[in-house]
């Protein structure tokens, strides 16, 4: 019977890898697929390469990028600027939350601002943006941080209001002060909601970034995606979203691994 | 016997933006050092506000709250407070839940944390000490949630329906558990609940309640001292009459 058992076990667990393997070689046969046809089509003809480029010319374009060195100095000043919006808006959003958190007044006075902004497009503000904080890279990264830091208030407010009203009640009634409620009950319990913030951040820091690059800067992934694009160069449009779209999944995927962290005790 | 907690007219009345709700009025007992007290009402008759006012988190608009003789004017670690759901907090392991209390009154003394693990160790709960709550039944975790209380040496006990988030099975074994644990460690407890049989199958009296405004109705003595376990006093041939006594005063409020 045991050993029956174990052999239904052992067959369970074979179905779930077979599966797993199924699902990466699918994903990676729809980029392989996608890949092969667009370097047919171009080569074939059926598109125009000038317009529509094509894996080979991208991949040409992306060696040549690392050959003189520019490559990584371009992802490094958009990258430097993305992660440093990130940090100052989560941090900043998280703190103006809890500020709200603790007041009442505060909150209801701020309300209504925090939900204008959250509305407003915040590339509304960029001629303000570059009067303010010049056409370098403080603009780019005051942008980045205007976009993050509403979604995180709001976001993390959101989850500090949420938090039981029970275990407050449990606390207070273990004469706990306000302060240790907070520190030991509502950021506790709001990990999880801090962790899905930092992975919405991981979008709005890049978007944030590469916009501001679009509006002001000399250099950056954005920059050179906006340049390409002016002087017809789709190859290096094509390569610099192709790296982005690695920076951007690479980072989130950092979030994802320090998530797991957070909540731990979650099994 | 003294009384150690006495309840002396107290009323209460909540104020809203459009209206003003009495929610208990003119409210007097007293419950005795040592003794299990349940107090039984309709649902929405204002039991929980009574357990918060004397938990110290609310106050009477009149009359006294006595503990112990002083007056009770805010929360205090005499009076611990057990709730429906065990709300142990989940990112901490059980050791640090049950320690949860003596941290927040900066209490973690040698002599304090020894008494903890008195209770961890007679009540089994050593080897899950390095768990977290995810890791236990619920009826473990309503265990662990009665030592957090008892770890703070609470004069008064107070239980807000704590096995109302059981199933039926687990109810009467925790049930059993939590009475044990109580009369054990010679605490006063006042239970809150709708369930007339648990009611009957753990106090020495059971407190009556009218409909809101809840005042007193009558106390009920229930006089199943002499058997020894809830579940056992459910057997006991009286239990079904008294049963059907409370129901009906119960009922009768609707």
């Amino acid at each position: 019977m045991g050993e029956y058992i174990d052999k239904r076990h052992e067959s369970f667990l074979k179905k779930n890898k077979r599966h797993k393997i199924l699902v990466l070689t699918a994903q990676a046969g729809v980029l392989a697929v996608f890949a092969a046809l667009w370097e047919i089509s171009a080569a074939l003809g059926w598109i125009d390469p000038f317009l529509m480029s094509s894996p080979s010319r991208i991949w040409n374009t992306l060696a040549e990028l690392y050959a003189d060195g520019a490559l990584f100095y371009h992802i490094w000043i958009s990258l430097y600027e993305t992660i440093l919006g990130f940090v100052i808006g989560t941090a900043a959003g998280t703190a103006v939350a809890v500020i709200m958190w603790w007041s009442r007044s505060v909150r209801e006075v701020l309300q209504p601002y925090v939900v204008v902004l959250n509305s407003l497009p915040k590339i509304a503000l960029g001629p303000v943006i570059i009067v303010w904080a010049g056409t370098g890279q403080k603009a780019i990264v005051f942008m980045a941080v205007l976009i993050s830091v509403i979604v995180t208030i709001i976001t993390m407010l959101g989850g500090f209001m949420q938090t039981s009203p029970e275990k407050i009640l449990l606390m207070r009634a273990m004469n706990a002060g306000k302060l240790q409620i907070f520190t030991k009950l509502v950021f506790p319990s709001n990990m999880s909601t801090l962790a899905s913030c930092l992975k919405i951040n991981v979008g709005m820091a890049w978007i944030g970034s590469i916009m501001g690059e679009y509006l002001v800067s000399r250099a950056g992934l954005g920059y050179l995606i906006v340049y390409g694009g002016q002087v017809f160069q789709m190859d290096l449009v094509m390569a610099c979203t192709i790296v982005l779209c690695l920076l951007a999944g690479g980072m989130y995927f950092l979030v994802a691994l320090l998530e797991r962290f957070m909540v731990r005790w979650q099994s | 016997m003294n009384s150690i907690l006495t309840l002396d007219n107290v009323s209460m009345t909540y104020y809203t933006k459009k209206t003003r709700t009495e929610a208990i009025k003119n409210l007097s007992f007293d419950v005795k050092q040592g003794e299990f007290i349940s107090v039984l009402g309709p649902s929405g008759c204002g039991k929980t506000t009574l357990l918060s006012l004397i938990s110290g988190t609310l106050r009477p608009t009149s009359g006294r709250i006595l503990l112990d003789g002083a007056e009770i004017t805010g929360t205090s670690t005499d009076v611990g407070y057990m709730l429906q759901r065990d709300h142990l907090f989940e990112w901490r392991t059980i050791y640090k839940n049950i320690t949860l209390g003596l941290e927040i009154q900066h209490k973690k003394s040698k002599e304090n944390l020894e008494h903890c693990d008195r209770l961890i160790e007679e009540y089994g709960l050593k080897d899950f000490v390095r768990h977290y709550p995810s890791q236990l039944s619920g009826g473990m975790r309503q265990r662990v949630a009665l030592i957090r209380t008892l770890a703070l040496s609470p004069k008064v006990l107070l239980l807000d329906e704590p096995f109302s988030a059981l199933d039926f099975q687990t109810r009467l074994h925790v049930c059993d558990d939590v009475y044990a644990i109580i009369k054990k460690e010679g605490i006063t407890a006042v239970l809150v609940t709708h369930d007339i049989s648990e009611a009957i199958s753990m106090s020495d009296r059971i407190a009556i309640l009218t409909a809101r405004p809840a005042t007193l109705k009558r106390m009920h003595r229930v006089g199943l001292g002499h058997v020894a376990t809830p579940l056992m006093r459910r057997e006991a041939p009286s239990f079904s009459a008294q049963f059907e006594t409370l129901w009906k005063e119960v009922a009768a409020d609707g």
